[in-house]
């Protein structure tokens, strides 16, 4: 291989692995902020995510209705949310008896959600594009088009909204309390549910937006969002699973290795790869490949 | 004396040691007697799905027993049990040898992948194997459809090979796995009293008090994972062997969450009626809602949330006005 195809090759591959990084690591922030403060790791993530998809594409399909895709986005949002609520609610009994006992609810709640999509929308593969009007234009050896740049800037705007809430709100302030040290916070008169009850919200939030983006890029079915989950968990992991920017990096990190890995081996492990990616971080890096560089800071 | 044994695998048998217990022993040894009998009297497609009962009561096992020495939730156990489903498979087409081979090696394979498996994560909370077994479901298929030269893609493999010569292939099915569950049921009662599956409960009960005499958390946590994966290995060539057949259907990332769901119906129990409960649940139910399946996911997921909520009930009462200041 020469050296100018190899560039020619690796800047695309590059790119394209930050923008779909961008979103492993948004899919990876709804964990790591229910881990975070509940210690509960959120099976549901993925259905639910895959859920709020489903109810976008159904509204505006015009499969049940035909909205537009705004208002179906914000009845998803709706929906989201209280199927997140209800899902906190179920397992809100046990959530400090037993980590293990709480993860395993939130299986349960996934197979549910699961069994629901399938119900209600079948077994098919649809379509769900963003409303975004199409332009790109080239960079060098980069086309950047019109949903990067979406990508991109939904990310920001995520990424940024999240910081200004957890490092200049109460809301925020007790957040991070909470996952330091919650028996200090409950001595201090800190409601826990409410902040769990937030970072369950947010979690729910950032899934589905992290399917909307991650959707047009492929297809959607019942299974496909679930399994996209497996990156966005495995961002976390890289990541650390307990520190914000790590799951953010993480992703960006997962997203690189990820194209880089189908362009130059195989197409056809991806899973496979990240089973490995997660396994290598596990047991080289146990606490996130950033834990030297940003510490366990939020 | 030896069948007696398999009422203190449960909780009841011990807790009434000095009570019921021969009422215990007694039901248990009267359901295998049934179980033995049974061909008798029934026969064709019902044998055929409790022999597939009893392997996936196998596999229920190895789950509930990473459950209660480990204190671990795995949704991955799919893997080793196709490893185990796909080896006898794949000795017998290439090999041309029965299970009475690759059943040992098998075993041998599903604990030196759970071994290779579990020891990353040996230091981390069991919250980080759980989603690194959540890959391991995730990968199994592409796995399997990948290397098509060996496990032959869509299609599967067959597997006709008899380990009994002489006796017919559904009482051999049978009656095969029959023997193997109840020998892993008495096996995995021995292993409660010794002195290893007291060293892994006490890792996890005291892991400081294990730590000071000489045994590691993470030593507990490597090797409870791989006899569990041993265990499913096992599991896995006797649903091969039940079914004459494997093929990547029978192994999607439901199949390791519905062993989990098999697991925790049971309570996490490892005696012989809770892993017939188990295998038997997550057996029967699609069987029989084959015409509703899209509701299976749902009866699954409403199962596992109830009972996982109602097998912590004690906390629950904190929340009943009624139950407060007593």
């Amino acid at each position: 291989m020469s050296v100018a195809g190899f560039i020619r090759d690796i800047l695309p591959l590059l790119w394209s692995g930050i923008i779909s990084g961008c979103l492993y690591g948004v899919g990876a922030l709804g964990l790591v902020m229910v881990f975070k403060s509940s210690r509960v790791v959120n099976f549901s993530h993925g259905n639910l995510a895959c859920l709020g998809a489903f109810v976008v594409y159904g509204f505006s399909s015009g499969s049940l209705l035909s909205l537009s895709w705004g208002s179906a986005v914000a009845l998803a949002l709706g929906i989201a949310c209280a199927v997140a609520v209800a899902s906190y609610a179920l397992i809100a009994p046990i959530v400090f008896k037993s980590d293990l006992a709480s993860t395993i609810a939130t299986l349960g709640v996934g197979l549910v959600l699961q069994g629901a999509v399938q119900l209600v929308f079948g077994a098919d593969i649809v379509n769900l594009d963003l409303p975004v009007p199409r332009f790109g234009f080239s960079l060098g050896a980069v086309r950047i088009s019109s949903y990067d740049l979406a990508v991109l800037a939904v990310t920001i705007a995520i990424v940024a909204g999240l910081f200004v809430i957890i490092e200049r709100t109460k809301l925020g302030v007790a957040f991070r309390a909470v996952s330091t040290n919650p028996f200090a916070c409950e001595v201090c008169g800190l409601n826990l549910r409410s902040v769990h009850l937030f970072s369950w919200l947010a979690g729910a939030v950032l899934g589905l937006v992290a399917a909307l983006l991650i959707v047009p890029t492929t297809f959607l079915s019942s299974t496909t969002v679930p399994s996209f989950m497996l990156q966005a968990f495995t961002a976390a992991v890289v990541g650390g699973f307990s520190s914000l920017p790590g799951a953010a990096v993480g992703g960006i990190l997962v997203g690189i290795a990820m194209n880089l890995f189908s362009f130059y081996v195989s197409p056809e492990f991806m899973n496979t790869f990240l089973l490995g990616v997660i396994l290598l971080t596990l047991n080289f890096f146990p606490n996130g490949l950033l834990e030297r560089a940003i510490g366990g800071r939020v | 004396m030896a069948v007696s044994e398999l009422a203190h695998g449960t909780k009841a048998g011990v807790s009434a040691r000095n009570g019921n217990v021969d009422a215990v022993r007694l039901s248990v040894l009267a359901l295998v007697a049934a179980l033995a009998l049974l061909p008798l009297l029934a026969g064709g497609f019902l044998l055929y799905s409790l022999s597939l009962c009893f392997a996936n009561a196998l596999a229920v096992l190895s789950v509930s027993m990473l459950v209660r020495y480990g204190g671990e939730v795995s949704i991955g156990h799919s893997f080793f049990v196709a490893l185990g489903a796909y080896a006898v498979a794949i000795v017998e087409h290439r090999l041309g040898l029965s299970i009475a081979v690759s059943l040992p090696l098998a075993v041998l394979l599903g604990a030196g992948s759970g071994f290779v498996f579990a020891f990353p994560s040996r230091r981390l909370s069991g919250i980080y194997l759980a989603v690194a077994t959540m890959a391991l479901a995730l990968a199994l298929p592409e796995i399997l459809i990948g290397f098509e030269k060996f496990t032959g893609g869509f299609e599967g493999l067959y597997i006709a090979q008899d380990l009994i010569p002489g006796v017919s292939k559904a009482l051999q099915r049978y009656y095969v796995a029959l023997v193997v569950l109840v020998v892993v049921c008495l096996a995995l009662a021995h292993f409660r009293k010794s002195a290893q599956g007291l060293a892994l409960l006490m890792a996890q009960a005291q892991p400081r008090a294990a730590e000071a005499m000489g045994i590691t958390r993470s030593w507990a946590r490597v090797s409870i994972f791989t006899l569990s994966a041993a265990l499913a290995s096992l599991a896995g060539a006797m649903t091969g062997f039940a079914s004459s057949t494997v093929s990547p259907n029978s192994f999607t990332f439901f199949s390791g969450v519905f062993l989990l769901v098999g697991s925790v119906v049971s309570l996490n129990r490892l005696s012989l009626p809770a892993a017939l409960v188990g295998g038997a649940f997550i057996t029967l139910v699609p069987t029989y809602l084959a015409k509703a399946g899209d509701w299976v996911p749902i009866l699954y997921g409403v199962a596992l949330v109830v009972v996982t909520l109602a097998a912590n009930a004690g906390d629950l009462r904190r929340f009943l006005p009624r139950w407060r200041g007593r």
